[in-house]
Order: C-alpha cells, then sequence, then structure tokens
C-alpha cells in the first residue's frame, strides 16, 4: 500500500512527472551515447595498440626493456613455444624479432621499422592478411618482403620492385640483404604505415645473425580478463630466467594515462550534466514536497511515522528518476546499437588528427553493460542527495504549521 | 474515571513578541461515550484547545492526561503512535489522502496499525457502510462531495478504534443538510458504539445536537452545560461549572 501511494503520488500531476521523467531520460540517452562512443573510441585505440604493436603479454629478455636491441634477443624455439602455450588460459603464442634498419629503393631511403614474423600465427591476433592491399604473403625463407603502404609511397616502390635492408644484426654484425616486395599492406596506425616491413621470421634471423632468436614472444590469453594471470603465472614459471614478462598496460603507460585522463574529463562533464539535471529533479521535489506539507501534517497527526512518510516520498521520488533511467536505457540503446554496428567514419580534418594519434579514424560506439550500470549508479546516489530535502522537511516538519498550509 | 482530563492548561503564542493568551488555565474533564462541542467565538482558543488534546501542539503550561497517560511532554515518535492508536482526527477539510479511494483512506489507518489484512477489509467495508458510503468504496476525495469526504473522514478517525474523536469544525465547508447528515451519522456512532466525540463549531444547529456545550471566550472556559440525558428537550441546558476567570 506504500508503494501503491507512492506510485499514485508520481501520476497526480502528470504533465510534471512527465517533464521530470523525460529530462531524466534525455540526460541518461545523452550520456550513455557520449560515455560509450568515447568508449568505442577507446576500445578501438586500445584494440589496435594490441593488436598490431604490442599484444596483450610480452615475453621479452629482461634487459630488452632498457636497451631495445638485438643484442638482448632471446633464444626460441619449438620447445620454447609449446612450453608456453600450454599455461592453462593461454590461446596462442607470436615470436617477432624486431629492429630499426634502413631501406632503400631504387631512389630513396628511409628508416624503417623491420618485423620478422610468423604471418599464420601473427593473422591469429590481428588478421595481417587482410590487411594487404596488393600482391601476396611471403612463405617462410622465400627471401620477400611485405611492406606497409606509406613507405612504399615514400620509397616510391611497387610490388615486384625489389628493396634493399641496411643495417645492423647482432653483436653487431653487418646486416644487408635484397628483397622482392610481394605484396603492400594499410597499417591502421600511421606511424607504422610508413615505415613498415614485415620478413618472414627465418628470413629476419637470418639477415640480422640471430639463428632461433627473437625479440619478443606475445602471449594471446583466452579472454582478456585473463591477461593479468596469464602474466603472474609467466612471471612466477620464468623467475629464475632471464626473462621479463609486460602486459599491455605496462607497455604503453602514456595511451593509458591519456585515456585515464580522457575518461576523468568525460566523467567530469557528466557530473555537471547531472548537477544540472539534479536541480531539475530537485525543482519537481521541491515543489512537489511545498504543495503536499498540509498533507503530510494530517498524515503525522492519524499517526503516521515521519520515517515512514520519508521512505514514501523517497520512494516516488525514486520511482520517477528509475523511470526516466530505463526509459533512457530504452531509448538510448538505439543509437549505441546503431552505431555500434554502422561506426561514425571520421571524415576531413577529423580523419588527419585522428590518424595522427595511431587510431582508426572509425568510431564505433561500445556496447558494454559497465556503462550503462555507471549511469543507473550516477542517477541512484543523484537521487538519494535529493531526498535529503523532502526527508529533513518531513522529519522537522511541525504538524500544526503543515495543517495550516 | 475520565478518558481525557486537562489540568490548567496555557498556551501563549508569540511570548516575546505581542503575547497571545490563546488558552487560560483550562481544566476539564471528559467521560467516555460523551458528545461534546466547544463553541466560541472566532479567535476564542478552540482549535488550540482541540490540538492540545489530539497532542498537536505543546501547552506552556498545564498537561493533559489521557486514560491515565500523560501525553505532554512524550516525544515526538511516541506520541505519534498513541495518537494512532487512541485518537481519531477529523479536520475541517482536506483531510483524505487525495490519490487514495474511500476504502483505501478509511484501511490506511488500519495498516499502519498492523491490523490483520481481512479485519482492515471487514472494518473499512463496516464503516463506510454505516456513514452512508457502500457505493462509493472505490472514489477518490476528489469525485466525492464535501459531505461525503467528511463523512469518509469520520470512517477513517473511527477505523482504528480509538478512545475518542477530535473534530475541528467539521462541518464549517458543508451545506445544511451535509452537515445535519454528518451529525446524524456522528450520533449514530456515538449511541451505537458509545464512541466518545468532541468537536468545534459555530453552527447553531450543530451546537443544539451536542449533548455537552463546553463554550470558550479569549482562551477560557466561559461555560460548561450538559443536556440532561434521558431527554432531547431542547431548553434543558443545566449548567455544570463555570471555569471562567475572565
Ligand atoms: N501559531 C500561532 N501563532 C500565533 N498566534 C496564534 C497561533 N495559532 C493561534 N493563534 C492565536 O491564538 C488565538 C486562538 O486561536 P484558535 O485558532 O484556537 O481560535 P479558534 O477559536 O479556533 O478560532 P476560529 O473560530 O477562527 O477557528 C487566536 O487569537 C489566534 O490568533
Ligand atoms: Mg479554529
Amino acid at each position: 500500500m506504500y508503494l501503491k501511494l507512492a506510485w499514485r503520488n508520481i501520476w497526480r500531476n502528470k504533465r510534471r512527472t512527465l517533464i521530470t521523467v523525460s529530462s531524466i531520460m534525455f540526460a541518461v540517452v545523452f550520456a550513455l551515447f557520449l560515455e560509450s562512443l568515447e568508449k568505442g573510441a577507446h576500445d578501438v585505440m586500445i584494440e589496435n595498440m594490441t593488436r598490431f604493436h604490442t599484444g596483450y603479454i610480452q615475453v621479452q629478455d629482461y634487459r630488452f626493456e632498457d636497451e631495445p636491441s638485438l643484442d638482448n634477443a632471446f633464444y626460441y624455439d619449438d620447445s620454447f613455444s609449446v612450453r608456453v602455450r600450454d599455461f592453462e588460459l593461454v590461446e596462442y603464442t607470436i615470436p617477432r624479432i624486431e629492429t630499426f634498419m634502413l631501406a632503400a629503393g631504387a631512389e630513396v631511403t628511409r628508416g624503417a621499422f623491420v618485423m620478422g614474423i610468423d604471418v599464420d600465427r601473427e593473422d591469429q591476433l590481428n588478421n595481417l592478411k587482410d590487411r594487404l592491399t596488393e600482391g601476396k604473403f611471403f612463405e617462410p625463407g622465400d627471401g620477400t618482403a611485405v611492406i606497409s603502404e606509406g613507405l612504399a609511397s615514400r620509397l616510391n616502390l611497387a610490388v615486384g620492385d625489389s628493396l634493399v635492408l641496411l643495417g645492423q644484426g647482432r653483436f653487431g654484425m653487418t646486416a644487408s640483404g635484397l628483397y622482392e616486395i610481394s605484396g603492400l599492406l594499410r597499417h591502421p596506425t600511421r606511424e607504422m604505415n610508413n615505415q613498415l616491413v614485415y620478413l618472414s621470421l627465418p628470413d629476419a634471423q637470418w639477415l640480422l645473425s640471430a639463428d632461433d632468436h627473437i625479440t619478443a614472444l606475445l602471449v594471446t590469453p583466452s579472454r582478456s580478463r585473463n591477461i593479468e594471470p596469464v602474466a603472474e603465472q609467466l612471471r612466477t614459471d620464468f623467475k629464475d630466467e632471464e626473462l621479463a614478462v609486460f602486459t599491455w598496460r605496462e607497455m604503453i603507460p602514456e595511451l593509458v594515462e591519456a585515456l585515464e585522463f580522457d575518461r576523468a574529463q568525460s566523467r567530469l562533464m557528466m557530473g555537471i550534466l547531472y548537477v544540472v539535471i539534479g536541480f531539475g529533479i530537485f525543482g519537481t521535489i521541491l515543489t512537489m514536497t511545498l504543495e503536499r506539507m498540509r498533507e503530510f501534517g494530517i498524515l503525522l497527526s492519524v499517526g503516521m511515522q515521519r520515517i515512514k512518510l520519508a521512505f514514501v516520498v523517497f520512494i516516488e521520488t525514486f520511482f520517477i528518476t528509475i523511470l526516466g533511467v530505463l526509459a533512457g536505457f530504452v531509448l538510448g540503446l538505439f543509437p549505441i546499437l546503431y552505431f555500434h554496428f554502422n561506426p561514425i567514419v571520421l571524415g576531413g580534418n577529423m580523419e588527419e588528427l585522428v590518424a595522427e594519434w595511431g587510431i582508426e579514424p572509425v568510431m564505433p560506439t561500445a556496447l558494454s553493460p559497465e556503462i550503462f550500470i555507471w549511469q543507473g549508479m550516477m542517477v541512484f546516489i543523484l537521487t538519494t542527495i535529493i531526498c535529503f530535502y523532502p526527508t529533513i522537511k518531513i522529519l522537522t516538519l511541525k504538524i500544526l504549521d503543515a495543517s495550516k498550509a | 474515571m475520565a478518558i481525557i482530563t486537562t489540568q490548567n492548561l496555557s498556551k501563549i503564542y508569540n511570548p516575546d513578541t505581542i503575547p497571545v493568551h490563546a488558552l487560560r488555565d483550562v481544566s476539564l474533564e471528559f467521560e467516555e461515550g460523551e458528545f461534546t462541542t466547544v463553541r466560541g467565538p472566532s479567535g476564542s482558543g478552540k482549535t488550540t484547545l482541540l490540538n492540545m488534546i489530539g497532542g498537536l501542539d505543546i501547552p506552556n503550561e498545564g498537561f493533559v492526561e489521557i486514560d491515565g497517560t500523560r501525553i505532554t511532554g512524550m516525544k515526538d515518535r511516541e506520541l505519534i503512535n498513541f495518537r494512532l492508536n487512541n485518537i481519531g482526527f477529523v479536520f475541517q477539510a482536506y483531510n483524505l489522502i487525495p490519490v487514495f479511494t474511500a476504502y483505501e483512506n478509511v484501511s490506511f489507518i488500519m495498516l499502519l496499525q498492523k491490523r490483520e489484512k481481512s479485519e482492515m477489509k471487514e472494518r473499512a467495508e463496516e464503516l463506510l457502510t454505516a456513514m452512508g458510503l457502500s457505493k462509493k468504496f472505490d472514489s477518490r476525495p476528489k469525485q466525492l462531495s464535501g459531505g461525503e469526504q467528511q463523512r469518509v473522514a469520520v470512517a477513517r478517525a473511527l477505523a482504528s478504534r480509538p478512545k475518542f474523536i477530535l473534530a475541528d469544525e467539521p462541518t464549517a465547508n458543508l451545506d445544511t443538510d451535509s452537515a445535519m447528515n454528518l451529525l446524524d451519522m456522528m450520533e449514530k456512532m456515538n449511541k451505537e458504539e458509545n464512541v466518545t466525540f468532541i468537536f468545534s463549531t459555530h453552527d447553531q444547529r450543530v451546537i443544539d445536537r451536542a449533548r455537552r456545550v463546553i463554550t470558550m471566550v479569549d482562551g477560557a472556559i466561559d461555560k460548561d452545560e450538559r443536556k440532561s440525558p434521558p431527554s432531547k428537550g431542547e431548553s434543558e441546558l443545566s449548567e455544570q461549572g463555570d471555569d471562567s476567570l475572565s
């Protein structure tokens, strides 16, 4: 009956309730959309970073972090690969050998980032094969290279042309090689797209005098939430070896920090939005409370405990906000779903800007229950704060003053 | 024993600025089953007196006892509970919960008392029927006339099985027919169920129907008259005491 009382009180002034509910609803839709857009953009960023760059977990020689040189590569063979893969929660591993070299075409020479990879295993992580825009990938040891489009255009090279790589191998050995370009690909991050050269792992190891060595083994756990446990397991296991284990968060702390800052910023904005909404709800509750002082007085005089009455009013406020929030969730789901499957493609300047920062110029919205829960919590807290007013009013109400109103 | 005793009640509003003596040394006793009206000119202290008896206002001096329990000085929570279980209220107007039907208004008070569902239903139906509202169970206050609303209010006041009912000018907003009808109902409850009523009024026809008439002037009891119980003659008012100090 208390609930009935609260429910009917809400609909006593339908117009006012609807206005309040819809203002909450629009705020929720707006906040949900912003938040999921942002999270979506962040997710894409992180995904590109992890899938094409760092992987989720990397095993490296413990010296490599401070001195990322080929001298600090580590011994790797099939048995090591099997050993890591046999860990619980590990899905697969990807070996890489990486170094900077000079890349030269017929006329131009540029700095390049050379990666020796196992194409099939790499493809599991980032569908690298789909990134090919021309030609095909190499077979292990066939002496061909795949280079990124940006680098190709800088070097003025096309599929079928020859590429010269020049640099230093392990322990100061001179490294030089001539490779036929078998394919071009477009790397999602601009920086990489301008300097990437892929070789097969055996070719790269041969070029760099690093037989049976790699600079990093990427480890992909079965699910993203297993990143930490897997990293921990590996650390324990490698305790007595000269190997270090890093998660992607540890490898790109600047990005993690930047994203967190970004998030804090938009949460602040959302906070302000909610304060505005809060005042709207407060206004409704205020007038509702003042209009009903007499009624409250009568309820208290016939024997309703103050705390019960305050509870009823709290439920009323809560109903209104919950209605607004639920309506907001339902209404907000549509644009979020739509833009999740049809990401916003950024054009013009925005594209430049975004590519500069190493992200794909698409912004899908994130579909994450977390966002909904967070919004729900916010509104709940807001309601509780707003309810302080009628609660205090009811707790301190003098019955006589009220019944004169 | 008297169910209500007021002892030397005094109330002064605004004691620091322009003091208003709303009550002056009022000592009264009410017996079970009385049908009493409090009359007097506007501003004479009728409402203040009823509020004191109902524990809605606090006297500057003196106290109120109900059935041997002193309510003056009780804690707010206790007092609310005491009112819930001992006192029925009918106010001048708009004293129903607007979003509840007549039936719900009456049962709500029993819900507050945590009574059995079946008992609630039975008593609410019985009281509303007794008040001539058998066809109005599901009407909201807005859909009821002023007289009907007041009868619902009386039914609600009775629902909690209080020791007595306080009604401050219950007929003030009613036309003559409705007022007389409400009085009929109250009288009936008084006679059939021995419910004690204390109500204030300006209305001579209402005063005529009371069996005890307390007249207030300027915050003090001017006259306290009882009609002799057996007959219903018009001019059988007998002076019982004159507490007037002014
Ligand atoms: N809250 C208050 N503050 C100051 N003075 C008050 C207050 N309530 C009542 N009074 C004064 O106390 C006196 C008694 O008021 P009360 O309401 O009891 O009169 P009443 O007999 O009920 O009058 P009416 O017939 O007009 O209802 C009046 O002079 C009134 O102005
Ligand atoms: Mg009055």
